[in-house]
């Protein structure tokens, strides 16, 4: 890590290389996600759109040209809709994105919006039939007189064109906007989470989908509490996670009942009383949650914490990670501009051992779970150039100790927000969206995983 | 019709959190209430009974709490505005408005810090009393005294008791000068707002924005939430206070007409 000099403590092994420096179209991101195998990468943007980037695969001889992503396809996956009903627009933008995992030569991700989750299926063709009998090379019908023998059509290469296809609509079973979709390890389920109620689907029939998780009250006026995130367990088929805006997690065994009203387990931290503020419930509303790739823990993300949590004990979580406690004095002014109600993604890498989140100014965050070490990187044109390693910031508190190149709390550009992150499955790859632009990010020292 | 909220300085909010540390501020307000209530006879209204300055942090609890208060209908108010609030937002902003409402009840019922806090009270809890002894006096008639943008012009309460609501309508001037010396002497109980001229309190008031048509034409039809919010309680206010005119024979008009709510106002500025 030649260029970072000064003597803030640094992950050895964590020199990031940027990779190259994507804009999608000026249109703001909405959710980025790797696919099972970490070879394609899809993002969902404001305008409905999803991008899909492949990574190229590796040159054996030149170490730098380790797979890059280069763009695959990009379609429209949903068009701004009108509630007539309510008279209110609904918006296309795409608030999820999850990935199917690989059964044959075809690929199938999931997208949604607020209403309505479209299931595509993403081909490629690579050849073509030639020497038709009854048709020319045009297509146009051959004069039948001219044919005088007949031939066996030949498949022949031409260049690689990449379909994509929607093979199923799932719409009209939520009331409330859609914030969460998750595939279950069954390959043949997948649950929809909106505010007030968890849909599970088969995602063979659109037209039917079973009600597990139903939060709503009888009297409108009692609602206290929406569902924030929901995640099926990674191994058992059984088990789901779901978190709210009051900061608790629920986890759902659905062979108890039918309605899964009733939680397996509550994960809930006791709160502080000496930390009691008017805001105290707005920033404990978990933002995101996300299984262990062991599926042994839950990472869960609050406005201004990431916490580890152990299946096996709800009473407190196993580790919590300080994103930017310095904004804990800021609460107030962070609440007038609404920034107090961001939703931050959290994720883990391929081994559960460093867990990784973004931040404002641009700025994303990554906690070593094994040597409690922590690194803040900065994802902006002008601080990193391709190829050139990126050097760790730090923000120093108002009246604190600053060193060179430190930023402090007041010059923090609230609109740079990095709410949506992905670490690749198995390898030291990240991407991350900061507003519409996207970063990849490689660990070239230690592409493997430790 | 909801009104805006008077817009506060980024400087001013930087001050506050300055010195509102919560911590602090939890443990030397619990102090405070000690003192009163040792300190006080008959309500916060006796003003021996109060320090004759409250502590710094204490100001700027009260200040934090009036000013986040303030926000939250902001926002709240950009949902009736037919702009559309995620439904996780609202439920916050809602908690956060009865997490206040708790603070502004644990104060205790003699002090009324400020004369919203009244309406606060009776606005968002159905079932509650809205007595406040500071600003009825007993009189039975509560007029929303510095007639804050935030809150509709008629007084909001949902109370299922008849004879603890309190009317909405207040017109007779026995009843206005009753809750005017009630105002000053609320004034007089609060140590930070006293040296304020009541100009200044009211000088930001746009009463333009009063409107008497039905208020759930200009709602999103169908909006899934907050749909019977007693925040939004005007249509029933208005129903009740029809009732309730009919019954009490001293007052003049079921509702609150907004030329008297003007007089009202004049009377109150110079006085």
């Amino acid at each position: 890590m030649g260029e970072d000099t000064d003597a803030t403590p640094t992950l050895n092994h964590r020199g990031f290389l940027p990779d190259h420096n994507y804009v999608t179209e000026a249109d703001i991101i909405s959710t980025v996600e790797f696919n099972h195998t970490g070879e394609l990468l899809a993002t969902g943007d404001k305008g409905g759109r999803v991008v899909i980037f492949q990574r190229e695969p590796e040159g054996k001889t030149e170490p730098f040209s380790q797979g890059e992503y280069n763009v695959y396809s990009t379609f429209q996956s949903h068009e701004p809709e009108f509630d007539y009903l309510k008279s209110l627009e609904i918006e296309e933008k795409i608030n999820k994105i999850r990935w199917l995992p690989q059964q044959n030569a075809a690929q199938f991700l999931l997208s949604t919006n607020d209403k309505t989750i479209k299931l595509w299926k993403v081909s490629e063709r690579d050849k073509r039939p030639e020497g038709y009998n009854l048709k020319d090379e045009e297509g146009r019908i051959k004069d039948i007189s001219t044919v005088t023998s007949l031939q066996v059509p030949v498949l022949m290469p031409m260049d690689l064109m990449v379909e994509v296809s929607p093979r199923r609509v799932f719409a009209n079973a939520h009331t409330y906007h859609v914030n969460s979709i998750s595939v279950n390890s069954d390959f043949e389920t997948y649950m929809s989470a909106d505010d007030l109620r968890i849909n599970l689907w088969h995602l063979d029939i659109t037209d039917r989908s079973f009600n597990i998780v139903d939060i709503k009250p009888t009297n409108m006026e009692d609602l206290t509490e929406v569902i924030t995130a929901a995640e099926f367990h990674p191994h058992h088929c059984n088990l789901f996670v779901y978190s709210s805006s009051k900061g608790t997690l629920r986890l759902c065994d659905m062979r108890e009942a039918a309605l899964c009203d009733k939680h397996s387990k509550l994960f809930e931290e006791p709160e502080d009383p000496s930390a009691r503020s008017f805001f105290s419930e707005i920033i404990s509303s978990v933002s995101d949650v996300k299984f262990s790739h062991s599926g042994r823990y839950l990472l869960t993300r609050d406005y201004l914490t990431a916490k580890v949590w152990d299946l096996n004990m709800e009473s407190k979580p196993l580790e919590t990670y300080q994103v930017h406690d310095y904004l804990r004095s800021k609460l107030c002014s962070l609440y007038e501009n609404d920034c107090i109600f961001d939703k931050f993604e959290c994720a883990w890498n391929g081994s559960d051992s460093v867990i990784m989140t973004g931040a404002y100014n641009n700025f994303f965050r990554m906690f070593d779970r094994n040597t409690k070490r922590d690194v803040t990187l900065e994802a902006s044109r002008e601080s990193s150039k391709p190829r050139a390693v990126l050097k760790p910031r730090r923000v120093c508190a108002a009246g604190g100790k600053r060193r060179k190149d430190d930023i402090s709390v007041d010059s923090l550009d609230f609109t740079k927000k990095i709410l949506h992150t992905a670490w690749h499955p198995t390898e030291n790859i990240i991407a991350i969206a900061a507003t519409n632009n996207l970063y990849i990010f490689q660990d070239k020292l230690n592409s493997e995983l430790h | 019709m909801l009104g805006r909220g008077v817009k506060r300085k980024w400087s001013c909010l930087e001050e506050l959190e300055a010195e509102a540390a919560p911590a602090a501020v939890t443990e030397e307000k619990q102090q405070q209430q000690q003192q009163r209530a040792e300190g006080e006879e008959d309500g916060g209204e006796d003003e021996g009974g109060l320090p004759a300055a409250p502590p710094k942090s204490e100001t700027s609890h009260l200040q934090q709490r009036q000013l986040v208060l303030g926000l939250c209908l902001e926002k709240l108010q950009h949902y009736q505005a037919g702009v559309e609030l995620s439904l996780r937002r609202s439920v916050l902003l809602v908690n956060t408005l009865r997490q206040i409402q708790e603070d502004m009840r644990s104060d205790g019922p003699g002090t009324c810090v400020h004369p919203d806090s009244c309406l606060l009270r009776g606005d968002l809890r159905r079932d509650m009393p809205v007595t406040c002894p500071g600003c009825a006096e007993g009189v039975g008639g509560h007029l929303p005294l510095s007639s804050p943008p935030e809150f509709p012009p008629q007084e909001a309460d949902g109370s299922h008791d008849p004879q603890k609501s309190l009317p909405a309508a207040a017109a007779a001037t026995a009843t206005a000068t009753a809750t005017i010396s009630a105002f000053s002497d609320a004034v007089n109980a609060m140590g930070y707002l006293g040296d304020l001229a009541l100009d200044d309190i009211f000088e930001d008031i746009d009463t333009s924005m009063y409107e008497t048509s039905d208020l759930p034409s200009a709602w999103p039809t169908g909006s899934p939430w907050p749909v019977g919010v007693s925040l939004w309680a005007d249509e029933d206010v208005k129903l009740r206070a029809a009732g309730h005119g009919s019954s009490s024979g001293s007052l003049q008009s079921c509702l609150l007409d907004l030329n008297e709510l003007d007089h009202i106002m004049e009377i109150l500025v110079q006085s």
